[in-house]
């Protein structure tokens, strides 16, 4: 089978329209495409960046609040500045772009505006059709600077159910990482479930606001059918990733259930299980495989109800445990939280 | 139990009285004689109008039955125009007209506008405003504005100007607000911003004591949006963590509530949920679980619900579904309800006071001129609904910027309801009271309550909030929408009813900013920045300090905005309480 067309698609700076992205995205997957979605209020910088990082054919920006023609030309010139003029470019936004804008956006190399009223049918086909071959193989985009160092990243995996903060966790530590250490070079390699016979959504930027830093690199992977939380590929990017130059790289899973074991032995130096206090009963509690392989577990949503009892609980557990496992728990909703500095301490070299 | 499940149970609870009374005026001898007492002298004094044919009628519609039951479910369950629970309106006469003396004045309706710099939306204030009695300015703000950006941030340069005025710093306030006088008690200003409205009305207050002095602070009137929740629900222009900017809209309240009495803190709007896709019964759901969660908030922050409830305004959409003929009567009711019961609140506190737009989704851009209609309709059902105030969309929106021609068009529609019509002229609560409305104003109620449920279950607004609950139920109705239009189960004329080929449309004149304007707005920026480069730096010392000592911040940022701009306070701010993470 030939390998799924992966495109991103952003909504640019200083818009929130999110509205038709969002059922495009839907769209695209439903006919089989990768989608790595930046969500809206997008800086040029951040979506050439993530473009070059994610390796996809083309960028689709839906752009509601005017500035199109400036913001289409400036992913264009950013684009070429970094050698990866091979990315196409395609784009709409409704009534906001006239003809006269979009005959002056394709002269700068736009491939496609697609005015209000074109039937999604069309968009999916034209992208099928029009990046179903790969321009060329891209470099790795590992950040500058990274390449040649000579550093043995630590890896640390992250996994857990779904919607237990694993993503916003992440980025936190990142933040913290990059603030204390200027030279920094930090790898991301974070998974998101395909639906079967279908596309994928990859999500996890949209959501991430420290993590697209210059100094970051960031790969989604789609399972693509593979069970167990990773993808088929997980581990060669892991491989070429550890031999990056970076000072530590964080492999978050898809949600797992309560038996999954995603990270097998020699994978990752550290593994940190993430969960809220939503499990269940103490006797799900039992079943919930990873709390005995990981070195941390972590309890997030700390300030919600409940999360006091799962963390006495998951406590005892680790205590019958005996491999002096650690207990954590976070906010890492909040700013600053002191869970998350905790944490950051616990692994940081 | 959170305040949601309380509020339906006293909802649960007022039908249940109201049940009682129905039984007593129909058992209870005494009772039922002094209601139909009342109910005679009711209808006495409700006085008679002439219509211009020369038909008598009553000024208000009342339930023609004798039935005391049935009067007394109308009394208890429904209330006269201005009476407990407001189901028929918030005022006993909100259209009727009486004549005044002079020539007929055109009722001013807000016209919003925004657009290029400062300079360039004062000209247009003064031309819309022009021929009007009393002046309503609305403002919209560009892109960077509303994201708390400065016009010289990296990557916005194209965007200072579109959709919306540029405003930077205290200095381009004034020049926005140039020649109008604040403090007049015939000027309202009406802004519509959220994620750093704070920041926003600071500088409206400085730039006014700049022109008008100290005192004219107290008088000013106006709007602002500062709806946070929807904002993470439905239109994504959020800045600052939500805890963070629930605590800074605290502030802002407590300040105005206060010191700026006229004042309008918040526009607690279902308009963006909806034409985010929501459904009339969720706009309505989210809208007001989201008002008793900022009411909640407030107290919690020791504010005193009898001061700041009068200044909670309401703003919804009115689209075509059916649910719409009675979707504000049945929110006036739950909120008057939920204000009483819960948060004890006095009749003035009790009342959901409403601005309606027509929907700007329901319109296309197919032989456009159908909108026409679309609207006229919709306005028919905020009217029926009795809504408070009205912004009717122009005919030509789904492609254009609104042209002169099909605002005043969008304007002309209310005056012929309102005015030339004789539905509202005349006779308030034509409909109230009617069987089918009746039975509209039962279902949508029993929906909301159910949403109510569902978002207790969830744990609150909140907590719902960071499940993702109202993001992924809009973003669900959104779709349904889109595939009942792609087969034909929601027909649209034009669209999919009925379609003929028409040629297309005229390319439409756009007004863009042009680029040597938007580099003189980055321009006379630096130049601020360079002018108050020492005490800027201190200003921002001085927030910092009252944001981590729990001071009141938006008294603090009318200070800092004397020489600090937009961008240079939602960075320091950031610094402090984080940045903003979307769910998507």
């Amino acid at each position: 089978m030939a390998e799924p067309i992966r495109i991103l698609t952003a909504v640019p700076i200083c818009d929130g329209h999110d509205s038709a992205i969002n059922t495009i995205n839907l769209e695209f997957i439903r006919h089989g495409i990768e989608v790595v979605y930046l969500g809206y209020h997008r800086p040029a910088r951040d979506i050439v960046r993530a473009a070059i990082q994610e390796d996809v054919r083309a960028i689709g920006i839906s752009s509601y609040n005017g500035g199109h023609v400036e913001f289409f030309a400036e992913v264009i010139d950013l684009l070429k500045k970094r050698g990866a003029a091979h990315i196409g470019v395609f784009g709409g936004g409704g009534g906001t772009i006239t003809k006269a804008d979009a005959a002056i956006m394709q002269r700068k190399g736009v491939h496609r505006i697609f005015f209000a009223g074109s039937p999604l049918d069309e968009l999916t086909s034209f992208v099928r059709k029009h990046y179903c071959k790969r321009g060329r193989v891209a470099s790795t985009g590992f950040p500058r600077g990274s390449a040649g160092r000579l550093r043995t990243a630590r890896c640390i995996g992250f996994t857990g159910p779904g919607g237990a903060g694993k993503t916003t966790l992440i980025d936190e530590l990142v933040l913290r990482w990059l603030s204390s250490q200027p030279d920094a070079r930090i790898a991301i390699l974070s998974h998101d479930p395909s639906i079967p016979g279908q596309g994928a959504l990859l999500g996890d930027r949209a959501a991430m606001i420290y993590s697209q830093d210059d100094r970051v690199f960031m790969r989604s992977l789609a399972t693509r059918g593979r069970a167990g939380g990773l993808s088929p590929e997980s581990a060669r990017w892991l491989r070429a990733m550890k031999d990056g130059g970076f000072d530590v790289i964080f492999v978050e899973t898809v949600g797992v259930g309560q038996e999954a074991l995603p990270f097998r032995r020699g994978l990752v130096d550290k593994s940190i299980f993430v969960t809220g206090s939503s499990y269940g009963s103490r006797l799900q509690l039992q079943k919930i495989a990873m709390l005995d392989a990981a070195n941390i577990v972590v309890v997030n949503k700390a300030d919600l109800a409940g999360a006091s009892t799962a963390a006495a609980e998951i406590e005892e557990r680790l205590q019958a445990n005996q491999r002096g496992q650690h207990l954590i728990t976070t906010v890492a909703k909040s700013h600053r939280d002191a869970g998350v500095d905790r944490l950051f301490q616990e692994i940081r070299p | 139990m959170s305040i949601l499940a309380r509020i339906s149970e006293s909802v649960e609870a007022h039908a249940r009285e109201v049940a009682q009374q129905v039984r007593r005026a129909r058992e209870d001898a005494a009772f039922r004689t002094k209601l139909l007492k009342r109910w005679k002298a009711i209808r006495r004094d409700v006085g008679t109008v002439r219509t211009p044919t020369g038909l008598e009628l009553p000024a208000i519609a009342l339930p023609t039955t004798d039935d005391p039951g049935a009067i007394a479910r109308f009394l208890f369950a429904e209330g006269l125009p201005g009476t407990f629970p407001f189901v028929n309106g918030t005022y006993r006469n909100l259209y009727s007209q009486s004549p005044s003396p002079g020539p007929p004045m055109e009722e001013p309706t807000r016209l919003f506008a925004g657009f290029g710099l400062a300079e360039d939306t004062n000209e247009r204030f003064h031309f819309l405003t022009r021929h009007q009695r009393s002046i309503r300015l609305s403002t919209a703000f560009d892109g960077p504005t509303l994201y708390g950006l400065d016009s010289d941030s990296e990557g916005v340069f194209g965007k200072i100007g579109e959709g919306g005025v540029a405003i930077d710093t205290v200095e381009d306030m004034e020049r926005l607000f140039h020649g109008f006088a604040l403090g007049d008690e015939r000027l309202s200003v009406s802004m519509t911003i959220n994620g750093p409205a704070p920041i926003i009305l600071a500088m409206y207050v400085a730039a006014a004591r700049r022109r008008f002095g100290p005192r004219v602070v107290g008088k000013l009137r106006g709007t602002i949006q500062a709806d946070i929740l929807k904002e993470v629900q439905a239109q994504n222009e959020i800045i600052f963590p939500l805890e963070a900017s629930l605590r800074f809209l605290s502030d802002m309240v407590a300040f105005t509530t206060t010191r700026m009495p006229r004042w309008y803190p918040i526009s607690i709007s279902g308009y963006h949920i909806a034409e985010a896709g929501a459904t009339p019964v969720q706009q309505a759901a989210y809208t007001l679980s989201n008002g008793f969660t900022y009411v909640e908030h407030f107290r919690q922050r020791g504010l005193d619900v009898n001061q700041f409830g009068p200044r909670l305004s309401f703003f919804l959409d009115c689209g075509l579904d059916l649910e719409y003929v009675a979707l504000a009567r049945v929110c006036r009711k739950l909120w008057a309800i939920g204000m009483r019961d819960l948060f004890e609140a006095d009749e003035r506190a009790q009342l959901f006071r409403l601005h309606t737009q027509t929907s700007g989704r329901s319109l296309i851009a197919d032989e456009f001129k159908n909108n026409l209609t679309r609207t006229a309709i919709e306005l028919l059902m905020a009217y029926i609904n009795g809504t408070n105030s009205c912004h009717s969309n122009s005919a030509d929106e789904p492609f254009t910027t609104p042209s002169e021609e099909y605002v005043r068009l969008a304007a002309h529609a209310q005056s012929i309801i309102l005015e030339e019509s004789g539905l509202f002229r005349h006779m308030a609560n034509l409909l109230g009271g009617s069987p089918g409305m009746q039975l509209v104003e039962q279902a949508v109620e029993r929906a909301i309550l159910d949403e109510f449920r569902v978002l207790d279950h969830l744990g609150g607004v909140l907590p719902a909030i960071e499940q993702r609950y109202q993001r992924a139920q809009i973003q669900a109705a959104a779709h349904r929408y889109e595939q009942q239009i792609a087969d034909g189960t929601r027909p649209v004329i034009g669209l999919n009813r009925y379609v003929t080929p028409v040629d297309a449309l005229a390319e439409p004149k756009v007004v863009r900013t042009p680029r040597h304007r938007k580099q003189h707005q980055v321009d006379r920026l630096r130049a601020f920045k360079r002018r108050h480069r020492a005490p800027a730096e201190r200003a921002l010392d001085a927030l910092t300090r009252v944001v981590e000592s729990n001071g009141n911040v938006f008294a603090e940022l009318i200070k800092t905005v004397e020489h600090c701009s937009l961008g240079q306070i939602t960075e320091r701010l950031f610094a402090i309480v984080g940045r903003y993470r979307p769910s998507v």
